[in-house]
């Protein structure tokens, strides 16, 4: 039993908790949770806790299905928000096949596998995730068939005594109490929409977080009244949401991407870096923009990224290098804006990852940033400039998934089996659904 | 000495020299004008090197004038007093220099008498030896020439823990000020260590007995690298602590240089006391201090420690360095800080340490710095390296150690290895932590650092029996004291058996005490060195396996008696599941007195071994018991496995992975004996193979076909065994299996027909010509273990027959053949698996009968004939029957097969057909991506397109007729049907997903198309496909890619003109 178990054990007794609840994710990133009896928690130490793994998605084959959920102690949190007489804790756990190896299908163990061959080339890889959502009045959908926001403000509007501010209040506090540092918090430019920034941390770190944060989010809405969510386009015409990510790679205690008298103070790693992420954005788009939706937001105008370019503090761009005080050095990184809000963010972040790790190695070419707004060309424009766009479709993102070795290698050939099976099934269904859109369209019409 | 010349050259060559004219001239040096010539030069008998002595001897004398007076006529023939300085002139060239570059030391020589001996008690008996400096003496004189003062607080003897640290007297600090600076004292540290270096190596050339005292040099060499550890910390501390005074512009109160507590903790042989004469110093740092200071700058300070011990150790000063500190065994290696806190290290260890951190902490001691502090660390720390066989991974760290035991590191020296070479230093200090690591947790006896220690408790716990202890020991000491010698030479961390004639012979003398008269030959030294590593090469074998069977066996009376538990406990680290049964296998295998029961006893050690290698060691144990009690009395089986270890190796390798061949071998034993003879397991050829058959058939053509038939299957079952034996020993690759096992289905096939026709003809006449067609894998030769074969049967009428009369007769006889190839026989074949013959792919199916005619399959095939039946005749194969009529056949099936490619619609149907075979035929609840046959980038996806090519273009092409699947793809590469690179992925597909098939039925025993996805199994299955051990998550990925490229190949080239 070492340390860290021995402090969640305590803590347990100290605090009286009465559940501890196992959290893990599945392929498109759900979170699960078993509850265990604080008596049971030192038996899952040691032996691992068994479940049925063919019941999550993406987890094992049936014939398969018994699997192991080893808890990582060094995530044990108490949860603020469920009752004070009857305190909850959760942990991260890793999952184990029966013979105790990591279960390929995990996606912990993905990004893990990410990370750990960023260290093998010496770099230790920090994200800084924004993270966009809508609060809505509720789950419900008013008489034209769009859900119904809290508020009617915009971009850093300061409304007064409003739901927004109360709840982001509310919020960050919960967030700092399970241990997340919020840097940033404002109200976004829809209606409603409101963007959270995390601190700085490692990239598995952030993505423990993000899964804790959106739990939170939906644990507070409900609190007040109020439903939260993380669709990445729920308002045809109001922005969708994102989840821009910064990374940065360390090297040592030294910024790697940093260099003093380069162009926009970027190093040849950080070059080689954004080459890889953007010669393999289109093969990942449907790790980072999962759904059918994902694409309704980006295409749909607003902030979101469609094309594959960089820039500096270029907005449009799907990679942007952001300003920052020259004295500031340490604090260089690059902006992927691709992701939303939705996606898995273990999966996400290993492969994003994983495409600036190949461009580090296989030293790509980084082509010429974009100064120009991206959105405002022309097509024959973006195509004399070779800017390509991402997929248009979830099925243009899966034949192109489909195709890609980066992402079979960075996912492993089981999760990536799994995913596009996934995606496919999403597709298949989704395909076949007529929409109000089309009945508003036709039906009068034809 | 120049009027002696004539007589001087014998009493040259008598005295070893090599170069005469050169030693001629050197005697007349005017440094030796006063020495009497026949006794000096019989003096220099005792030099290993009396060329290099002499020359030493004359500089030397040149410097120092002092060393004459050893050379004083005391009576005797020789310079009794200069024996010491002569032996080390001639066994090192570099402390030679040494005396030669500093003469103040040489009182070593003229004062000191090296050649002195006390008694010392080693293992109760008192043995006479040179004597040994203390630890702690050393430690003084090292810190006094850095002008520290050894009594400081920090070191020993200062009270426990409880102390209060302001109480405690500052620890060693040299005293440096403008007049003696760190270089100075850098410099003056050097000389104090060589000085004791050099008076070791007097002692040690001096010894009566250098094996008696060779532990004790290895001590003393031990303890003075640690004291000058000690003295170079004191140095480092006093550089910090002026540099931390500096930056305060204060000189009051105590620094943190010295408030900081700071150990150093020996690794490897330094820690274990073990150390020789040159060799790295691994170490460990550790720090802890006062609980006001930021531990940013106490890391900072044990960090700067640290950096200054190094570099006042090793870097370049007027004195050279004295050897590497190497701290690369610390946590996380080279990435890690260079210390640690107490903390930090028992944090690492408790939860990141792997195996071979706790091996490597087995020799830890703290030999330098706070001695409290280190106490604490080994308190702290060393308990866990005997718990660690408890941890998860133990077993795999076992087996890894095991095999660098046989693994030696491939160099065109290694024979000349003396510490890692075969049956080097490495092998005797693997077997003993081993055995250390295995029984230590239990017995606390064993936790010691040294091996001769080790080894002396693990005879005294019967471990290991007094005989082997004395012959290991006796060995260990041997190679350590040749090891000692060839080093001192050159003051070179050198391991290498010399090779040239004169080098042996002084390597021979340099370790022979003084007094030798008679120079030893190089040719005796070879022959002792071989010995000496033939034993140690045996005791791995002798001292870890064959005491397993000591607990049940009736051994001799010098045999050591292991405990069960303490038997369980060995084969549970090399990886046996279930104990209790081994023993009891192991039992049975070895009891009574039988001849049998000898030569196992003989044997079973080595084998443990090899089970333990397979994925399944208690399986291998428990088939080896079966089939040795099968083989019974047969001579020839123990004979073979105890004189061909390849045999029993080969064997044993088998038995642990496979059921298949385990199965096969135990009911016909006595194939057993292919093992040990290569020549035996090149498969027969057919013709071979036929001509054995046919001559069985001949002989008992008058039984009836029962007894024939029963010896053609008994041959093709022996014959698959001899593939699968020769497959698993790795003589074959997949391609040839395949063919092999082809040939012998054709064969019993051929004779199934024969005394098919005998016994059919002989009833009714004879009225047709028959011929039997392989299709399918069989057609291509392309099959596994354990495959059926699809047939096709034909038959023609004879001149006159009547064709009713004759297609009664060919359906008789088709369904003749069938049985007598898979129907049991009696007395039954044991352990067979029969060749199932399949008739499906015949004109109509099932509903059509079962043998057609020539005329009308011609014109079956030319009206009535779908696409996939013509595709189904790219495989055909013409297998047993009438020639005449196979050509016949084959002309109209090539006809069929090799005409106008397919039309369109033709096409479509096919790729139809493919589709839904594969999602039909599949399995319910299979994984697609995990079915080798049908499954995604599976067998079939290969060789349907690869048919599909075949029926397009092989009119035009006549390179693409062949039924096998690898040499149509090479064809289509050839002629630029398909890109070679395609080509490439899809015959590796094909090549790994044919391979797993195979290693599944011989691994289970079982026929299975799908992957298998326990993790033992994987295992296993990535070990026939060449995989190493550990290898099943990498294996199953790199097949999960194979197929899933092939499948992206095969979608574009299959379906690719319908997109």
């Amino acid at each position: 039993m070492d340390r860290q178990q021995e402090f969640v054990l305590r803590t347990i007794e100290e605090r009286d908790v009465r559940f501890v609840r196992l959290w893990f994710t599945d392929v498109v990133g759900s979170l699960k949770s078993v509850a265990l009896a604080p008596a049971e928690v030192e038996g899952v130490f040691s032996e691992g806790l068994g479940f049925d793994g063919s019941s999550i998605e993406g987890f094992s084959r049936v014939f398969e299905s018994d699997m192991l959920l080893r808890p990582d102690p060094s995530t044990f949190q108490i949860l603020p928000w469920r009752s004070e007489e009857e305190p909850t804790s959760r942990m991260f756990c890793d999952i184990l096949t029966p013979d105790q190896e990591i279960a390929a299908a995990d996606p912990r163990a993905v990004l893990r596998r990410q990370l750990d061959r960023a260290a093998d080339m010496g770099f230790t890889c920090y994200t800084h995730p924004e993270i966009e959502f809508y609060l809505l009045d509720s789950e419900t959908i008013d008489s034209d068939g769009v859900p119904v926001p809290v508020d009617r403000a915009g971009y850093f509007d300061h409304v007064t005594g409003s739901v927004s501010q109360d709840f982001r209040r509310h919020v960050v506090s919960m967030l700092e109490a399970v241990g997340i540092s919020v840097e940033f918090s404002h109200h976004e430019a829809g209606p409603g929409q409101n963007e959270i920034d995390l601190r700085y941390a490692d990239a598995l770190t952030t993505a423990d977080n993000i899964m804790t944060f959106r739990t939170v989010i939906k644990e507070v809405a409900v609190m007040q009244g109020k439903y939260a969510t993380f669709m990445p386009k729920p308002f045809t015409e109001h922005p969708g949401s994102g989840m821009h990510t910064h990374f940065g790679l360390f090297e040592g205690d030294a910024n790697a991407f940093y260099a003093p008298n380069a162009e926009f103070n970027l190093s040849k790693i950080a070059r080689q870096f954004i080459a890889g992420v953007l010669t393999h954005a289109a093969e990942f788009t449907s790790v980072t923009n999962q759904f059918v939706n994902s694409y309704k937001r980006l295409w749909g105008g607003g902030e979101a990224p469609s094309h594959i370019s960089w820039g500096h503090n270029n907005r449009s761009a799907l990679m942007r290098v952001p300003l920052y005080k020259p004295t500031k050095g340490g604090s260089a990184r690059v902006e992927f804006r691709g992701i939303d809000s939705a996606a898995n963010p273990y999966l996400a972040y290993a492969v994003v990852i994983g495409a600036g790790l190949k461009g580090i190695q296989e030293e790509y070419e980084l082509p010429d940033a974009i100064t120009e707004d991206v959105w405002s060309l022309t097509t024959a424009e973006r195509k004399a400039m070779g800017i390509k766009p991402l997929p248009g479709t979830l099925h243009d993102a899966i034949r192109q998934t489909e195709d890609s070795e980066l992402v079979a290698e960075v996912l492993g050939e089981q999760v990536f089996e799994n995913l596009l099976r996934n995606k496919q099934a999403e597709w298949d269904d989704y395909r076949v659904n007529v929409s109000p859109y089309e009945i508003q369209r036709y039906l009068g019409q034809i | 000495m120049s009027e002696s010349t004539q007589t001087s050259r014998r009493a040259l060559i008598a005295a070893g020299f090599q170069e005469l004219d050169r030693a001629a001239s050197f005697l007349d040096d005017d440094q030796l004008r006063d020495l009497d010539a026949s006794r000096l030069l019989t003096t220099m008998r005792e030099a290993a090197n009396p060329d290099q002595a002499l020359l030493l001897l004359i500089r030397l004398l040149e410097r120092a004038d002092a060393v004459r007076s050893v050379f004083t006529d005391d009576g005797e023939d020789h310079y009794a007093d200069a024996v010491p300085l002569i032996r080390l002139l001639g066994a090192s060239q570099a402390l030679g220099e040494f005396l030669i570059r500093r003469p103040d030391h040489v009182d070593l020589v003229t004062e000191a008498d090296p050649g002195r001996h006390v008694s010392e008690v080693e293992d109760g008996h008192s043995i006479s030896v040179p004597e040994t400096v203390a630890s702690e003496e050393l430690r003084r004189r090292l810190l006094s020439a850095v002008r520290a003062d050894a009594a400081g607080g920090d070191g020993d003897g200062d009270g426990g823990r409880d102390g209060d640290e302001d109480d405690d007297a500052v620890p060693p600090t040299a005293a440096l000020d403008d007049d003696f600076t760190v270089k100075d004292a850098t410099v003056a540290l050097r000389i104090a260590y060589r000085r004791e270096i050099t008076a070791l190596a007097l002692r040690d050339l001096c010894a009566e007995d250098p094996l008696a005292y060779q532990p004790l040099v290895s001590h003393q060499l031990s303890d003075l690298a640690a004291a000058a550890l000690d003295a170079a910390l004191a140095v480092a501390r006093a550089e910090r602590r002026d540099r931390e005074r500096r930056g305060e512009e204060s000189e009051s109160g105590r620094t943190l240089a010295e408030r900081i507590e700071f150990a150093v903790i020996g690794m490897g042989k330094c820690g274990a006391r073990e150390l020789n004469f040159i060799s790295d110093v691994d170490v460990i740092y550790v720090h802890r201090g006062p609980d006001d200071v930021d531990a940013g700058l106490l890391s900072e300070t044990a960090i700067a420690l640290a950096g200054g011990l190094t570099r006042i150790i090793g870097s370049a000063a007027p004195e050279p360095g004295l050897w590497e500190v190497d701290a690369n065994l610390r946590p996380e290696g080279k990435d890690g800080p260079l210390s640690r806190t107490l903390d930090s290290h028992r944090e690492y260890y408790r939860r990141w340490a792997h195996g071979w951190e706790f091996q490597a902490l087995l020799k830890a001691r703290p030999v330098a710095g706070s001695r409290r502090l280190g106490d604490d660390y080994i308190e702290a720390i060393w308990p866990q390296v005997w718990t660690s066989s408890q941890q998860e991974g133990f077993v795999e760290n076992v087996q890894r150690m095991r095999r660098r035991v046989f693994e030696h590191i491939p160099d065109a020296e290694v024979d000349r290895e003396i510490k890692l070479g075969s049956g080097g230093l490495r092998d005797i200090e693997f077997t003993v932590q081993l055995l250390q690591l295995v029984h230590g947790r239990v017995d606390e006896t064993l936790q010691v650092r040294d091996t001769l220690t080790a080894v002396d408790r693990l005879a005294r716990g019967e471990y290991m029996a007094s005989k082997d202890q004395e012959a290991m020991s006796a060995c260990y000491r041997r190679l350590r004291l040749w090891e000692h010698r060839v080093q001192m030479s050159q003051m070179r961390r050198t391991h290498l058996f010399p090779r040239r004639d004169e080098d042996l012979r002084a390597l021979a003398l340099a370790a022979a005490p003084p007094g030798m008269r008679k120079r030893p030959a190089a040719e005796d030294l070879q022959k002792e060195w071989r010995r000496v590593r033939r034993e140690v090469a045996s005791f791995h074998e002798q001292i870890f396996y064959r005491p397993l069977l000591s607990t049940t066996a009736v051994l001799s009376d010098d045999e050591v008696r292991l405990s069960s538990e303490a038997a369980q406990d060995r084969l549970a680290a090399l990886g046996y599941a279930d104990t209790r049964s081994a023993m009891r296998h192991i039992e049975s295998l070895t009891s009574g007195v039988t001849r049998r029961a000898t030569v196992r006893r003989r044997i079973l050690p080595m084998m443990l071994g090899w089970f333990a290698d397979g994925v399944d060691p208690d399986g291998g144990l428990l088939a080896f018991r079966r089939l040795s009690e099968s083989l019974g009395q047969s001579p020839w089986y123990l004979t073979m496995l105890r004189d061909s270890s390849v045999a029993a190796e080969r064997l044993s390798h088998i038995l642990s992975s496979s059921r298949f061949i385990a199965d096969l071998l135990e009911h016909s034993p006595e194939s057993a004996r292919w093992l040990g003879d290569d020549s035996s397991l090149t498969p027969r050829r057919f013709e071979q193979l036929w001509q054995e058959v046919s001559s069985q058939l001949d002989r008992h053509e008058k039984d009836d076909g029962q007894n024939a038939i029963r010896l053609t299957r008994l041959v093709r079952q022996r014959e698959i065994l001899r593939i699968a034996v020769a497959d698993a020993s790795g003589l074959l690759d997949q391609e040839q299996v395949g063919g092999a096992l082809a040939e012998v289905d054709r064969a019993a096939t051929l004779g199934a027909l024969r005394v098919a026709e005998n016994e059919i003809f002989a009833e009714d006449g004879r009225h047709i010509d028959f011929l039997v067609v392989a299709m399918g894998r069989q057609g291509g030769a392309e099959i596994s273990y354990g495959s059926d074969m699809d047939a096709l049967f034909v038959h023609r009428a004879v001149e006159g027959a009547d064709s009713s009369v004759a297609d009664e007769q060919a359906q008789k006889l088709a369904a003749r053949l069938t049985a007598l190839l898979q129907r049991p026989t009696k007395p039954a074949v044991k352990g067979e698996y029969p060749l199932q013959v399949d008739a499906d792919l015949r004109p109509e199916g099932r509903k059509g009968p079962l043998s057609r005619s020539v005329e009308s399959y011609r014109e079956y095939y030319r009206r009535w004939m779908e696409v996939w039946e013509r595709q189904a005749l790219l495989r055909a194969r013409p297998v047993a029957g009438s020639d005449d009529l196979a050509a016949e056949f084959m002309g109209i099936v090539d006809e069929v097969r090799y005409g106008p490619a397919p039309s369109s619609g033709q096409i479509r149907e096919i790729r139809r057909i493919k589709a839904r075979v594969e999602s039909e035929r599949l399995p319910r609840g299979a994984d697609p991506s995990r079915h080798v046959k049908l499954g995604r980038g599976g067998l079939s996806d290969v060789e349907w397109l690869v048919q599909l090519i075949q029926l397009e273009d092989a009119e035009e092409y006549p390179e693409l007729r062949t039924p096998s699947t690898l040499p149509a793809l090479e064809a289509m590469v050839q002629m630029e049907l398909v890109a070679a690179e395609d080509a490439e992925t899809l015959a590796d597909a094909w090549r790994l997903c044919t391979r797993v098939r195979s290693a599944v039925k011989i691994w289970t025993g079982k026929t299975s198309d799908v992957l298998p996805s326990s993790r033992r199994d994987l295992e296993a299955v990535a070990r026939w496909c060449g995989f190493g051990a550990g290898g099943a998550a990498t294996f199953e990925e790199h097949y999960l890619r194979t197929t899933r490229r092939c499948r992206q190949v095969y979608e574009r080239l299959f379906y690719g003109e319908v997109d």
